[in-house]
């Protein structure tokens, strides 16, 4: 598949953020990382996160009023087959306007492009999907597979890759779930099927799918650990087999997944850790909190109150005495920070979000968990 | 592209020699993995848990603890912390200043919270406060004000402004401003116009006059917010929507002027998406029935403009970099 973004220029840029890094550390002098820049030229459009969001917005709403404008000339004839081929013609317009716009204004996942490739899709699948009408759900998820990953493999656009992976799981969901073995063994087929994708994925080299692959990668990580979550399974499974009783059932093989959902968080956490990788280490806490979850909506002997206390004060004692222990590296782990805070405006306004909201008038009443600025107060 | 092979290019190129490529490689292989972020996410989301779960467990046994037990539990706790950042502080500049100290901002941040919860257990037992509900916003609002000049703190700065704004019954977190503030009424209408722009003008003056101007980012953020999306919704809801109009078109040129110097460019886009809501509104009102026809030519054209101004938007502004 050709690509359709310069594979040399993402190649430079990669060579001169890293040399940037190299630089910060004092591993490179300044005229070399100049001399990095000018032998390593990439002239792509990069605008910064705010300014792309803007791009992003405003071409939708550009590409939703284009349609709504070639549909005022068929407005009088509207039928099935027209509605096919005004999508067909807007389709081709914004696929068309968004391989000009990458030649000729550099652009690199720059907002516009973004907003142009999925109008694309959204309007050529329009089509597609009108003439399969009623062809259940399966053909469905495998045409929007094969649309997708021809769209990814070209692009190396994240949304889409995520919509190949949803798919993906969606179809072979929707096949097991025909047969009644299917349905038990669900959990497994999932869970094997991420970890058949994990280690394809892993082979990818290419450094212009390089996003693509760490999304695809914590994806199926994020996949494997659900599908062998307690919670997630016994859940799933009233759901699935609808029996609506106030506590679920207690369901096949459970110790196995008692060790599936405490073995895998710490064992992604240690991998992380050992290997240096942060996507694993960084999942693994995500998934350890989620498991402290499961363990708690079954066993909890304590009250939502008191373990939110219970869990701030060992958050804080754990990352406290982390920080202080972390002091001077240990087992090539260290507390040092990666350059300037680069969001440490956002931060501050994130505080402003869940913390600080004064005492107004009704705070004084102490609503239901809305102690008066005590952080639970999302209400005021 | 992994590390050896961007040493091989640089290299080839001959821009680092042979020892240098050996040096960096080994320091690749051999540097700590730093685990600075995740530690402090933990911590913060750990100050969050344990003042939420203080909080409900208050006010879930307020009747059998006993009020002074409970008061002056809290009040120790606060003052501890206050201690903690008091002699863990640097002294006072204009500049910014970083604290060395890893703890000191959380500290605060975490006094901060208790001071709020300490304030609201108070008013609410023994009405220490009596009906005047300024003074007992007020009171947190200057400590907060303090706090973040006196530590260099831009989460306290933005608690203050909150207590500010709440001072005048105006919610101003972003997420909320539009959800929580009841911009019919006339006057919080008003006052909401009139101290966003003054946090507008103070940031810009913490900029020119380096008063603490790494400042001016959150005065901007929440003050531009907030005036910008008042005066829109008084321009299309009141009859004094001129001046409105004028206010919202001035908080959008400036932002729009004052991405020259910026670093960020958030200004920018507030700039655009507010500037472009408020000409679209009063070019389409005055056609009326017109405007349903109009309006699908002038929005593609329009947002076709917007992008064009946003892929050259260093051309037209002059920016170098």
């Amino acid at each position: 598949m050709r690509k359709a973004y310069n594979i040399t220029w993402i190649e430079n840029l990669h060579i001169v953020q890293t040399a940037a890094k190299w630089k910060s550390k004092n591993l490179l002098t300044s005229e070399q990382e100049a001399l990095v820049k000018t032998k390593f030229p990439e002239h792509f459009y990069r605008p910064g996160l705010f300014v792309k969001s803007g791009l992003f917005i405003f071409g939708l709403i550009g590409c939703s009023f284009f349609a709504g404008f070639l549909s005022i000339f068929v407005a009088d004839m509207a039928s099935e087959n027209t509605f096919s081929v005004v999508s067909l013609i807007a389709a081709v317009a914004y696929f068309f306007f968004l391989e000009h716009l990458i030649k000729n204004n550099k652009l690199y996942h720059s907002g516009i492009d973004n907003a142009l490739l999925y109008a694309g899709i959204g309007a050529a699948m329009t089509p597609v999907f009108l003439l399969f009408e009623g062809a259940g759900f399966a053909v469905y998820c495998m045409l929007a597979l094969i649309i997708l990953t021809v769209a990814t493999l070209r692009y190396a656009d994240l949304l889409t890759t995520l919509g190949c992976f949803l798919a993906l799981f969606a179809l072979v969901g929707d096949l097991m779930m025909k047969f009644p073995i299917g349905k038990a063994l669900l959990p497994f087929a999932l869970m094997i099927l991420s970890a058949i994708v994990f280690s394809q994925v892993r082979l990818i080299r290419n450094i212009y799918y390089q996003e693509c692959k760490m999304l695809l990668q914590g994806l199926c990580m994020v996949v494997f650990y659900l599908g062998g979550n307690y919670f997630i399974v016994r859940e799933g499974n009233a759901m699935l087999n609808e029996l609506h009783l106030p506590i679920s059932p207690q369901i096949d093989f459970a110790p196995l997944f008692y060790l599936f959902t405490t073995a895998i968080p710490i064992g992604y956490i240690f991998f992380g850790l050992k290997k240096h990788d942060r996507l694993f280490l960084i999942i693994g806490l995500f998934c350890f909190g989620f498991s402290i979850y499961t363990y708690r909506h079954y066993f909890s002997p304590l009250t939502p109150a008191q373990e939110l206390l219970v869990a701030g004060a060992l958050l804080i004692t754990i990352a406290a005495s982390a920080i202080k222990y972390l002091h001077t590296p240990k087992f090539g782990l260290s507390d040092e920070q990666d350059g300037r805070r680069k969001l440490a405006n956002l931060e501050a306004i994130l505080v402003a979000q869940n913390l600080g909201q004064t005492p107004a008038e009704k705070g004084f009443e102490f609503g239901g968990g809305n102690f008066g600025g005590g952080g639970a107060g999302e209400v005021y | 592209m992994s590390t050896p092979a961007i040493l091989k290019a640089l290299t080839e190129k001959e821009i680092i020699s042979e020892e240098q490529a050996s040096i960096i490689s080994s320091y690749e292989t051999s540097k700590p993995f730093s685990l600075h972020w995740e530690l402090r996410s933990i911590l913060y989301l750990g100050i969050l848990l344990f003042t939420s779960g203080a909080g409900i467990i208050i006010y879930e046994n307020i009747d059998t603890i006993g009020h002074q037990v409970i008061i002056a539990i809290i009040a120790f706790l606060t003052a501890f912390c206050f201690y903690y950042t008091f002699k863990h502080s640097l002294p006072f500049s204009w500049s910014e200043v970083r604290n060395p100290n890893k703890f000191s901002d959380y500290v605060l941040l975490l006094e901060c919270t208790l001071f709020l919860a300490l304030e609201g257990y108070l008013q609410f037992q023994y009405k220490f406060f009596g009906s005047r509900y300024g003074l007992a916003i007020i009171i947190p609002t200057i400590i907060f004000f303090f706090s973040a000049y006196r530590f260099d703190h831009r989460g306290a700065l933005s608690m203050a402004i909150t207590g500010l704004a709440s001072w005048l019954g105006l919610t101003i977190a972003p997420m909320s401003i539009l959800a929580e503030n009841d911009f019919g009424n006339e006057r919080l209408l008003i006052s909401a116009m009139i101290l966003g722009s003054l946090l507008v003008l103070i940031g810009w003056l913490s900029e020119e006059k380096e008063l603490k101007r790494h400042f001016s980012f959150t005065y901007f953020l929440l003050g531009g917010n907030l005036a910008s999306i008042a005066s829109l919704i008084g321009f299309f809801t009141k009859d004094y929507g001129i001046i409105c109009f004028i206010v919202s078109i001035c908080l959008s040129g400036f932002f729009i002027f004052r991405a020259r110097k910026a670093q960020s460019l958030v200004f920018l886009l507030m700039g655009v998406v507010y500037g472009y809501l408020v000409l679209s509104y009063s070019v389409l009102r005055p056609l009326g029935d017109a405007a349903a026809i109009v309006g699908v030519y002038y929005v593609l054209l329009s947002s076709a403009g917007i992008i064009y101004f946003l892929l050259n938007f260093k051309k037209f502004l002059g920016i170098k970099k």
